[in-house]
């Protein structure tokens, strides 16, 4: 019975994913809202953090091409894998899997079955400073991410805080190019926004909450 | 008789006096993720108030007068809000 629960648990953190820039589990009771959009992909999710390591939710992905939308609708589990809480630095590792559905339009191939995605990310930040990259494996496409990022001020927690960052990221069955987007970061509270413009004009617009 | 009075009445004003503790959390660095700690201690009813200083990478709570907060709590509310405590103090 032991070896089932740790098989069932084991398949849920290789097989479940979820793809945000910021923290994908949050403080234990926690849940969290996101809104990601490009013109090429958008991604929506809800999780809860049933602790500090582990969120469960849905999440739904489109990706555009040509005039036809690919769209994925999964149950996914986040979990940080490892953390390292340094004095003035966080580092962490998560994985990511998800299970669901997928409607398929590319390619004229218009048929909707059983889909899903792995994946994982790693970051690192100060106050000032901020790296990310991701990868996330779905099963006919990838998506592969990259960040950096300033803050020009430590802004005092009460206050809006602000980052300057660029992003680089390849789809793969959507495209066969890195999009480069530099993007300027707000948080305020539990609310993130931003805002961006690829080097080809391509507008980004991303929202967060937590609560 | 008036000794005794004394020692109860010390007694009862170190009894009545609130809590003042610093937190000094490791890897509190986005003030975001760091609204977790407010909201693990939203529910204590012994905190007057809470106050989370980004530069120090301190969390100083100060309880209502004559309420207390365990470090055992504290830390268990911290690693809950993801980071972990590297000191606590009391003054």
């Amino acid at each position: 019975m032991m070896d089932m629960k740790r098989s069932l648990l084991l398949f849920f953190v290789i097989f479940n994913s979820a793809l945000t820039w910021a923290h994908p589990v949050i403080y234990q009771g926690g849940w969290a809202l996101n809104s990601s959009n490009m013109p090429e992909y958008s991604n929506n999710y809800v999780m809860y953090s049933f602790t500090q390591r582990l969120a469960l939710g849905v999440d739904h992905w489109r990706f555009s091409r040509d005039g036809a939308n690919n769209e994925l609708g999964l149950v996914k589990l986040n979990q940080l894998l490892w953390r390292r809480n340094g004095t003035d630095s966080q580092a962490n590792l998560y994985l990511h899997g998800g299970l669901g559905v997928e409607d398929r339009e590319f390619g004229g191939d218009k048929r909707t079955r059983a889909s899903g995605l792995v994946g994982a990310d790693v970051d690192w930040e100060t106050r000032s400073l901020y790296t990310a990259a991701k990868y996330y494996q779905f099963q006919n496409s990838y998506i592969a991410q990259g960040r950096i990022g300033f803050s020009p001020r430590k802004a005092p927690f009460e206050e809006l805080q602000t980052w300057f960052m660029l992003q680089g990221m390849v789809i793969g069955d959507v495209q066969d190019r890195v999009t480069l987007t530099p993007l300027v970061r707000f948080f305020y509270h539990n609310v993130l926004w931003e805002l961006g413009s690829s080097t080809r004009g391509e507008w980004m617009l991303n929202l967060m909450v937590h609560y | 008789m008036k000794k005794m009075l004394s020692l109860i009445l010390l007694g009862f004003s170190l009894n009545a006096l609130a809590a003042d503790i610093s937190v000094k959390v490791s890897g509190m660095v986005c003030s975001m993720c760091a609204q977790g700690i407010k909201k693990k201690f939203a529910p204590e009813t012994s905190i007057r108030e809470l106050r989370v200083n980004m530069d120090e990478k301190v969390v100083t709570i100060q309880t209502h007068e004559g309420k207390d907060l365990s470090d055992e709590t504290i830390k268990k509310l911290i690693q809950e809000a993801g980071y972990n405590v590297a000191s606590i103090e009391r003054k």
